[in-house]
């Protein structure tokens, strides 16, 4: 067999063995429009725009989806129950050794699921790839106790501008996320090389992107395998005004940064009048965890 | 001149905390909800110690004046090294502290390579591999030779080296100075 051959073989076992995870799990496999006639709003996310229609005169900017989020909510919103997709997702200005302007995504959405039982299915995926490899879960403060001396949720921005100064960092950052990040990805992500599998939970509120807020956590999850970012998860906000709230704040963010695309998917808004159910979904990068996990 | 963070790649002299430092390592880490950052490691061309530093992309850092010469190791005065730059005749002096473990190896009118920041020396880098002599060590085939078949020999430089059972006073001997290995008989 052509070495290619083989290749193709094992990736088509591996995604063949996603899918029959969750046909056993009666989640429904759906596909998603990937051309959208709204960008991400995501502050860090830039949709990649096209142009189309222009040899009818019809001409319209549309853009490719940096993740099939919106649209598998749209379908959650219409009574869809649990549903999962495979698909090719875009984004902008990500280029690197594990960075990519285009690749692919499993993300998937069960219904009445918190955050535990999300991560507790994801760890049952990857038994069923073949991982057995063992996994730690930490809570984002306790990860920071652990590999670090800073109290993450209880220090302002001030407390944490002091830290980078302290660390010989550059301390210009506006909005608080963004030093947690750089503290996160200074001090703790070279510590999780270390570790096969490490599941962060209970993210800072002002990280809360579309998960449900408690208190000074929301509930997100991330997981690290060998210190790269695999997955990311949510227990979702479920009324179109908390998103349209969501979604304002990440724009007044792109407007602050003068980066392009300020505007709202008015569409996603109306279509999600009586919200979401109460469920908690995932989005796991392919590649990477193809990758990792055949190392 | 200042280097954005999208120049960065190894070997790299750039300014950090008012040392001259080269880039060792250079990841680009972008969150998949947060901005990207250069994660960078670094050593220190003057002290040599490593440092680990995160950018926000877009960041930039001035450049060194790093310059990396060939020259000729001419002689100690017990304080100072000095050598010479066979281009242009141009002698620069080291005290010890910048001297590293170039002390081991160099013996006079060796070549190795010099770092100038700013026009004045701060390291020496031997060559990979220098031949010296042996000055000291127990004479020849002397008791066990089944077990790992060394024994420390003191060279010209003073630097003790590892070397096999055979090797004996007089003998001149090949030393990797990256890992201080005896590499084979010159």
């Amino acid at each position: 067999m052509s070495k290619v051959k083989k290749n193709l073989r094992e990736y088509q076992d591996f995604t063949r063995t996603i899918r029959d995870f969750f046909y056993s799990r009666q989640v429904i496999e759906v596909v998603t429009p990937s051309l959208l006639e709204a960008p991400s709003t995501d502050v860090y996310i830039d949709s990649i725009e096209v142009l189309v229609n222009q040899a009818l005169a019809k001409s319209s900017k549309l853009y490719l989806h940096t993740s099939p989020e919106l649209e598998m909510k749209r379908l959650l919103s219409k009574g869809s129950g649990d549903i999962f997709q495979i698909c090719q997702v875009f984004r902008d200005n990500e280029h690197g050794r594990i960075n990519s302007n285009e690749f692919t995504m499993l993300e998937f959405y069960r219904i009445e699921f918190n955050i535990h039982q999300l991560m507790d299915e994801i760890i049952e995926l990857l038994a069923a790839l073949g991982s057995s490899a063992p996994t730690k879960k930490l809570s984002y403060a306790q990860v920071f106790f652990e590999y670090s001396d800073i109290d993450i949720l209880n220090s302002d921005i001030h407390d944490l501008k002091e830290i980078t100064n302290s660390l010989g960092l550059n301390s210009d950052y506006e909005w608080i996320e963004d030093i947690q990040m750089l503290l996160f990805v200074h001090l703790i992500e070279p510590k999780l090389k270390e570790i096969p599998i490490c599941l962060i939970y209970d993210f800072p509120k002002q990280q809360a992107a579309l998960a449900e807020i408690h208190g000074p956590t929301a509930h997100r999850f991330e997981m690290y395998m060998n210190g790269t970012e695999i997955a990311n998860g949510y227990q979702e906000i479920q009324s179109a005004n908390d998103y349209r709230d969501r979604f304002n704040t990440e724009l007044n963010k792109r407007k602050a940064l003068s980066k392009p695309f300020e505007f709202l998917d008015h569409g996603f808004l109306k279509d999600l009048e009586k919200g979401i159910p109460k469920c908690s979904g995932v989005a796991i990068g392919i590649e990477r965890l193809y990758s990792l996990l055949s190392l | 001149m200042n280097y954005n963070t999208s120049q960065f790649k190894n070997g790299m002299k750039l300014m950090l905390e008012g040392n001259p430092c080269s880039i060792v390592n250079n990841e680009i880490v972008k969150p998949g909800k947060g901005q990207a950052f250069n994660r960078v490691k670094f050593k220190d061309l003057i002290t040599g110690k490593t440092l680990e530093k995160t950018f926000k992309s877009g960041e930039s850092l001035e450049a060194a004046d790093v310059m990396e010469l060939e020259m000729q190791y001419l002689y100690s005065d017990g304080e100072k090294w000095h050598f010479m730059d066979p281009a242009s005749f141009e002698q620069f002096d080291l005290g010890q502290e910048s001297m590293g473990s170039a002390l081991n190896y160099l013996v006079e009118q060796d070549t190795c390579i010099v770092t100038l920041w700013n026009n004045n020396p701060i390291s020496v880098n031997p060559p990979n591999h220098v031949i010296l002599e042996v000055t000291d060590t127990d004479p020849g085939l002397k008791g066990d030779t089944a077990g790992t078949g060394g024994k420390p020999a003191t060279l010209n430089t003073g630097v003790v080296v590892q070397v096999p059972l055979f090797v004996s006073i007089g003998d001149k001997v090949k030393v990797d100075t990256r890992t201080n290995e005896y590499s084979g008989r010159a």
